[in-house]
């Protein structure tokens, strides 16, 4: 395959491969992307940068691994700078973290919940919750994947996924009661 | 194998990501554990709700035009040239070759990357991908991390400059400290908020000539200019085996103040790294502030 110095493919062999394995994957990429900026405009540029970028290093894409997965590590990174640049000062602690580590109880996930119960709980937990849940669960991400995308420890991924699922749980108990009253 | 295991397994044995061996155990254990076989399938309702939810959900649909009008635009870029070009790179040898500034062959690609104009270019654009735009195509890293891996004189940059520096023109605040990659270029980068605007200091190993070199008392007394790349001031000064930027878009004489300020400390804890790295006996001699040139054919616009 033959590629620019920038990394571009320019032939029509590399751009046939791109518009196969990974431009399909857009349209799914701007409804995460959409999740996390709630915002259209910012999740279609989120979306086009992540392809633009994406096609300069198709050459490192490895055939046969998962491409969304590789796309979703890209879009990550620009959503990482982006943040940075609108919040330079770190983070020292995080409250909602925290509330999240000392859950006590796990209530059973309630049944009778529409879209809008589900969709409306998980933004309620902590973004980072939400990341983790929305890979594996949304996204069928492996743990490997998640923790390569998020450039963070698979314990990490497997106990942010343990936290954040018992509070979706927590979020979905109010609405599985109102649900219950309605019947 | 134990309840815990299956539930640690649980989410790969969902995503059908198991060997055959692993997923025969976990349906043996979940035959005789009730409850486990809940767990799953509480977990496999979860997992079904959210994606239906997000396939689902209007306000997550992307345009109707969305993918085709990506798709073009992708193809543009994947059609359009590259920046420097074959052609550019025979032309900028045949000058070289023309004024007798350059070498040839393998050795001009080798040293090309040395050269004063594309050093502080990478500084410049450094500065705008990282600082400014926050593109890099990767990730930066600490400054640790780049002294273990790079160069032990990265480290230095932990201290120098302090979180707030005092010039005669007013004072800088530390926003950022990290090394990043540019144009295949370590640096150790420094963001500064100096004037209500970013400022970058750079350090990179090695480094090329400057164009103009005007020794530090010279400079400091205003017999310096400042060039200009991409709209950037950018300034220059070495340390024995480093090349330290300032640029930003702030003017001359702002830039001046903070190179008189981190010139002497920052080139001589530079060197004094190199030393105890090296072993090498390394001249500290007075620092050199140096101009950074434009390109030829904009050098009316050297303030």
């Amino acid at each position: 395959m033959r590629m620019t110095k920038k990394g571009a493919p320019v032939d029509d062999h590399a751009w046939a491969a791109f518009e196969a394995e990974a431009l399909p994957h857009a349209d799914q990429l701007f409804r995460v992307a959409m999740w996390f900026e709630r915002n259209r405009q910012e999740a279609e540029d989120l979306v086009q940068d992540t392809m633009t970028q994406a096609l300069q290093s198709f050459h490192r894409f490895q055939r046969g691994t998962n491409c969304r997965a590789w796309l979703m590590t890209i879009l990550q990174h620009i959503r990482s700078n982006r943040r940075r640049s609108r919040f330079r000062s770190p983070v020292i602690d995080d409250p909602e973290d925290r509330i999240a580590e000392t859950i006590p109880f796990v209530p059973p996930l309630p049944e009778r919940l529409t879209d809008e119960d589900m969709l409306g709980a998980l933004g309620r937990i902590p973004p980072h919750l939400q990341e983790v849940i929305v890979m594996c669960d949304v996204e069928e991400f492996s743990y490997k994947e998640i923790a390569r995308t998020l450039a963070i420890p698979i314990g990490t991924v497997m106990s942010r996924l343990h936290r954040g699922r018992a509070l979706l749980r927590q979020q979905l108990r109010p609405a599985a009661e109102r649900r219950q009253k309605e019947i | 194998m134990q309840c815990r295991e299956v539930r640690d397994l649980i989410d790969s044995f969902l995503a059908q990501e198991l060997l055959t061996e692993t997923n025969h155990e976990i349906l043996r254990h979940l035959s005789g554990c009730p409850s486990c076989r809940a767990d799953l399938a509480e977990r496999r309702t979860l997992r079904e709700s959210l994606q239906r939810a997000f396939a689902r959900a209007r306000d997550l649909e992307p345009r109707s035009e969305f993918s085709a009008e990506l798709g073009v635009k992708l193809r543009d870029i994947a059609q359009a040239p590259p920046r420097r070009g074959l052609f550019s790179h025979w032309l900028a040898l045949a000058a070289t070759v023309v004024f007798g500034v350059g070498l040839v062959g393998t050795l001009w690609w080798t040293s090309r990357l040395l050269r004063d104009r594309d050093l502080a270019a990478a500084a410049v654009g450094d500065h705008r991908n990282c600082a400014l735009h926050f593109a890099l195509a990767e990730k930066p890293i600490s400054l640790a991390e780049a002294a273990q891996r790079y160069d032990a004189a990265y480290q230095v940059l932990e201290e120098l400059p302090p979180a707030e520096i005092l010039t005669s023109s007013g004072a800088a605040r530390v926003l950022e400290r990290h090394s990043c990659l540019y144009a295949g270029r370590r640096f150790a980068h420094v963001v500064l908020r100096y004037h209500e605007k970013l400022v970058s200091l750079l350090v990179t190993s090695g480094g090329g000539g400057i164009s103009t070199n005007v020794p530090l008392d010279a400079a400091l007394h205003g017999e310096s200019s400042v060039g200009r790349i991409d709209d950037m001031s950018v300034l220059s000064f070495r340390s024995a085996k480093h090349t330290i930027f300032l640029t930003g878009d702030v003017n001359r004489a702002e830039l001046s103040s903070l190179a008189e300020v981190l010139a002497v400390p920052l080139t001589r804890r530079l060197s004094s790294t190199q030393t105890h790295r090296s072993t090498l006996a390394l001249a500290t001699a007075s620092p050199r502030l140096t101009t950074v040139m434009p390109p030829d054919d904009s050098r009316s616009g050297i303030d």
